[in-house]
């Protein structure tokens, strides 16, 4: 139990800020990515399976990713967090830009959350954490081809949901990511 | 919904991707974790310890020896006969002693309180005649050396207006005398010029 203590300290000062971060984007608000950040270490405190994790921080990862789609399930009507957003959509810096802003980051954020699996978690590697394909394939234990098919599934079902009908210029993944 | 193309699907996730939280919440919710983490990791030691002694041979002993002490005095309590009421006994007792003192008290310290009245009386009459007499005696005395004092303010004032007149009259005397010596002079000197003129007048007549 004493060794469990070490590791998620461990894991906490390394991956405790991204996870924030994480929990941040997925949920728009700080004052509920800290309350979920919490929950999660709790968890993975609790959880009597996790002495066979083999990568605690992909663990971790998924398991933060969980919580907050299961927060934006959980809640019944949205509050905007409009402070977290730190770079505009547009030059337009008035109340009613920054309401339409996160109104439409919300959208986005509430499609993914009706996808399940390691499809979604790869995307949110892929497009919010902007993650390279060849080290989401890594941490999942992949292949960088199938990282970009689950990602491109993801892509498809946001277009199917939100979308026109207008189809992307061509069938794979584009790469407009940083990574 | 609102129907958007697959550019601005990616311009959102952009920005989601984009969104960072302050330093100071991130430092905040990590902090917080490690207090959590640290907390529990303290509470489970201090569980583990009692465990630990409930867990041993000699605590269970005396656990049980604990236990059977209790149930004996329990036992011991109500099994032995019920004592009197004491609150009923402490009231009767409390009415029947507080008539029969109040009587007695009546009866011994009555004649020694009036007693007692008279002599208080008399003394603090003196008493009073005392502080009045003395109260008389410093009212006199401040009253004495307060005219004292008013005389010799009223005495000094005469004196300072008795010199301040003697020192008007001098100067007023002074004065005649310098007019009067001012006064025979100027005679004098006319005096002197017709004693001339005369003279004068008395050789012409002659020639």
């Amino acid at each position: 139990m004493r060794d469990r203590q070490r590791k998620l300290l461990e894991l906490l000062d390394k991956s405790g800020a991204g996870l924030h971060a994480l929990l941040t984007r997925l949920t728009l608000r700080e004052d509920i990515a800290e309350e979920l950040m919490q929950e999660l270490f709790i968890k993975l405190s609790n959880s009597s399976g996790l002495d066979k994790v083999a990568n605690w921080g992909a663990y971790a990862r998924r398991a933060a990713i969980n919580l907050a789609f299961d927060w934006r399930r959980s809640r019944k009507r949205t509050p905007l967090g409009l402070d977290q957003v730190h770079e505009p959509a547009s030059n337009d810096n008035s109340p009613l830009g920054k309401l339409i802003q996160t109104e439409e980051l919300e959208e986005i954020l509430n499609a993914i959350g009706r996808i399940n699996g390691p499809s979604r978690e790869a995307f949110v590697m892929r497009y919010i954490q902007q993650q390279s394909t060849d080290d989401i394939a890594k941490q999942l234990g992949k292949t960088p081809h199938q990282v970009r098919a689950l990602c491109y599934k993801v892509l498809s079902h946001l277009r199917d949901v939100l979308g026109s009908d207008q189809l992307p210029s061509s069938g794979k993944e584009q790469y407009d990511v940083e990574n | 919904m609102s129907k958007i193309d697959e550019n601005e699907i990616r311009r959102r996730l952009k920005l989601l991707s984009q969104i960072e939280p302050t330093p100071e919440a991130a430092r905040r919710a990590t902090e917080r974790v490690r207090d959590t983490l640290v907390n529990k990791e303290k509470r489970r030691e201090s569980t583990r310890m009692w465990r630990a002694i409930i867990k041993r041979p000699m605590t269970k002993l005396a656990a049980a020896a604990i236990l059977l002490i209790c149930l004996g005095y329990a036992v011991g309590r109500l099994s032995a006969p019920q004592p009197p009421d004491v609150e009923q006994l402490r009231s009767a007792l409390e009415t029947s002693l507080k008539s029969s003192l109040e009587e007695e008290m009546n009866r011994r310290w009555q004649p020694v309180f009036a007693a007692s009245c008279v002599q208080l009386k008399d003394e603090l009459h003196q008493q009073v005649r005392r502080d009045l007499a003395e109260f008389a005696d410093q009212i006199l005395t401040a009253s004495g050396s307060l005219t004292e004092q008013r005389l010799m303010e009223l005495i000094n004032l005469i004196e300072a207006a008795r010199k301040q007149d003697r020192r008007r009259v001098a100067t007023a005397l002074e004065q005649i005398q310098l007019n009067r010596l001012q006064d025979k002079t100027l005679f004098g000197n006319g005096l002197v010029t017709l004693a001339a003129r005369t003279d004068e007048l008395l050789g012409t007549k002659e020639n």
